[in-house]
């Protein structure tokens, strides 16, 4: 019998019902809360706000309507670059979930011993939480023409050696490759934390039945598993839209819009054109993506919602 | 038989990981190595993997010469402010919505839009923020970026620090609201001291992010006045003819703080990166 308000007054005065109702201390949350929230809430969303002002402005500020989207999804050069970013994502997911999950059922079944597992622990933290520069730098050494020891290692100095950072298929192999490196051991410890939840006694019981190593993983661990891989999916998804630093630094985007990755293109529009009118359309439809992004996603979260 | 096939699964799978080991630990041991050779190492036809006579002058160079002492500064700087005004806010967000009956709707909105922030690429973000920061006269200013980092690495702050205090039972401040404390005394001489723990994980990771943090203060700075050292170092691998072993000891500092406070911080750290997905094991 929900009677929606008659008059707004009716409904003012329901409001104000409703609040002297309430507890002292809920109402103490309210006030707690919304001095410091409602800031940061402003803070964080004027960027949006403005991004679209900006978008649908020029450098006078007269409004010039939806020009600057039409520019902005007019640009081949945008579709270039989602398509490398999906290339990017399809070479370097598949083999850092794959890898880690694979390296988590490894090591949880055949090391034993709590020193080895807890000393595999601070190895896999340490590319995660290497600056993604300094990972640029790490990478620039390994992969150099002439003085880069991977060239040197495989015997190829010569004029004709494999140019990793700058002939086009193996510009993204090297970046992507770069991103397994790093985010693999992420994969795996989460992998493995989440291996560490399966009862004992489900796998000893289906082991006893004589069930082999494939059938304990696909109908025993995995059930437990599946939430994690998707949370690692999507995280993982967020951060390839937003991978900069080490590509940056690697390649520059180059050679030609090889690794142009979508936030290296906007970046590019923006400061290197200088046309941030353009680039603030483009943030503007990036926001609203990630957001939808954001709303379908956050709901196979498997975090505990409030 | 069993024996013996179960004794080669065990040989074969640690060779496996030590292969993997071995592949993940090799950039890194370059980078050191390369980093304490002399100029004189550089220009060898081919470049060896340990430096022929170890020293320390790239870091001398790096540090002094090139004045990077000056963009540390700047990071240390920034990450130590950035840190404390989120660790303030975050518990001044955290503290109603779980110390207090707040609705779990209201609980919701506030945990679901924090999170929401992580997945706006930082790109997207500073094209808008390099606009307010120029007009409001903060660009190349430590305090703008002090402000966006400690905006963006709210999030995470919120969701570790809720996770710790979700777990201070609250019958422990009740106890003494009966006994007839203020709710501020019982805030200051109860839950703080609990919540130490969990305040000091929460600054090292969040510190650590900051630390590590390279667009916002690439686009936002433009003098070594403000940059912090990520752009710095980024500056030694861009230019046109790179100093090997100076790039490689600006890789090496750049990555001992966070490296050295995550150990510290090891069991918060998969909860840092999950958003308390994964809590400590």
């Amino acid at each position: 019998m929900n009677a929606a308000p008659a008059r707004p007054l009716a409904f003012a005065a329901r409001i104000r019902t409703a609040w002297t109702q309430q507890s002292r201390q809920e109402r103490l949350v309210y006030k707690l809360l919304l001095p410091v929230f409602g800031t940061v809430f402003v803070l964080a969303t004027i960027p949006f706000v403005l991004a679209v002002v900006q978008a649908v402005t020029s450098d006078r500020g007269e409004f010039i309507g939806f020009e600057n989207f039409g520019r902005a999804l007019g640009n081949p050069l945008l579709y270039e670059a989602i398509k490398q970013t999906g290339l990017y994502a399809a070479i370097a997911l598949p083999i850092e979930i794959l890898g880690g999950l694979g390296i988590a059922l490894l090591v949880h079944r055949t090391v034993s011993s709590n020193v080895v597992r807890a000393a595999i622990y601070i190895a896999a933290m340490i590319p995660i939480v290497i600056p993604q520069i300094a990972v640029g730098v790490v990478f620039r050494l390994v992969y150099a023409a002439d003085s880069g020891i991977l060239n040197v290692l495989l015997g190829q100095t010569g004029p004709n050696q494999p140019l990793w950072l700058s002939s086009p298929p193996l510009a993204m192999i090297a970046t992507a490759s770069v991103d397994i490196w790093q985010w693999t051991p992420f994969v795996y410890l989460v992998m493995f934390a989440g291996l560490q939840t399966v009862p004992s006694e489900s796998v000893e019981a289906a082991q006893v039945d004589g069930a082999t190593a494939w059938m304990q993983f696909r109908h025993i661990e995995l059930p437990y598993l599946r939430p994690l891989l998707l949370l690692v999916l999507f995280f993982r998804i967020a951060d390839v839209i937003r991978v900069f630093d080490h590509v940056y630094v690697l390649t520059g985007g180059g050679p030609g819009n090889t690794t142009q990755f979508l936030s290296l293109y906007i970046y590019r529009i923006g400061f290197k054109f200088s046309d941030l009118g353009q680039a603030s359309a483009l943030a503007v439809v990036v926001m609203v993506a990630m957001i939808l992004f954001y709303t379908v996603v956050s709901r196979y979260l498997p975090a505990d919602r409030g | 038989m069993i024996h013996r096939s179960r004794r080669l699964t065990k040989v074969a799978t640690s060779a496996l990981l030590a292969l993997v080991g071995f592949i993940f630990a090799f950039p890194l041991f370059y980078l050191v190595a390369t980093s304490l050779k002399t100029k004189a190492d550089l220009f060898a036809p081919v470049p060896s993997l340990f430096p022929p006579a170890p020293t320390i002058d790239s870091y001398t160079s790096v540090l002094f010469t090139r004045g990077f002492g000056g963009l540390l500064f700047n990071s240390i700087v920034v990450g130590l402010s950035a840190t404390a005004l989120s660790i303030c806010v975050a518990f001044a967000i955290c503290y109603p919505i779980t110390r207090l009956p707040a609705s779990p709707r209201l609980r919701a909105f506030v945990l679901n839009w924090a999170l929401s922030l992580r997945f706006l690429p930082p790109v997207a973000v500073v094209i808008p923020y390099f606009a307010i920061v120029r007009t409001i006269g903060l660009y190349n200013q430590l305090p703008a970026l002090i402000l966006v980092y400690t905006i963006f690495n709210l999030p995470l702050a919120i969701w570790m620090l809720r996770g710790f205090l979700d777990e201070i039972p609250r019958e422990i401040e009740e106890a003494a609201l009966v006994d007839g404390a203020s709710r501020w005394h019982a805030f200051r001489t109860i839950l703080l001291p609990l919540s130490r723990p969990g305040i000091l994980a929460v600054a090292i990771i969040v510190f650590a992010f900051d630390w590590a943090e390279f667009l916002f203060a690439f686009i936002l700075t433009a003098t070594p006045q403000a940059m912090t050292f990520p752009v710095g170092v980024q500056g030694l691998v861009t230019q046109f003819a790179i100093i090997w072993n100076d790039m490689a000891a600006g890789g090496v500092i750049a990555i001992l703080i966070p490296l050295s406070l995550m150990i510290i911080a090891r069991r918060h750290v998969m909860s840092g990166l999950t958003f308390g997905v994964i809590r400590d094991k």
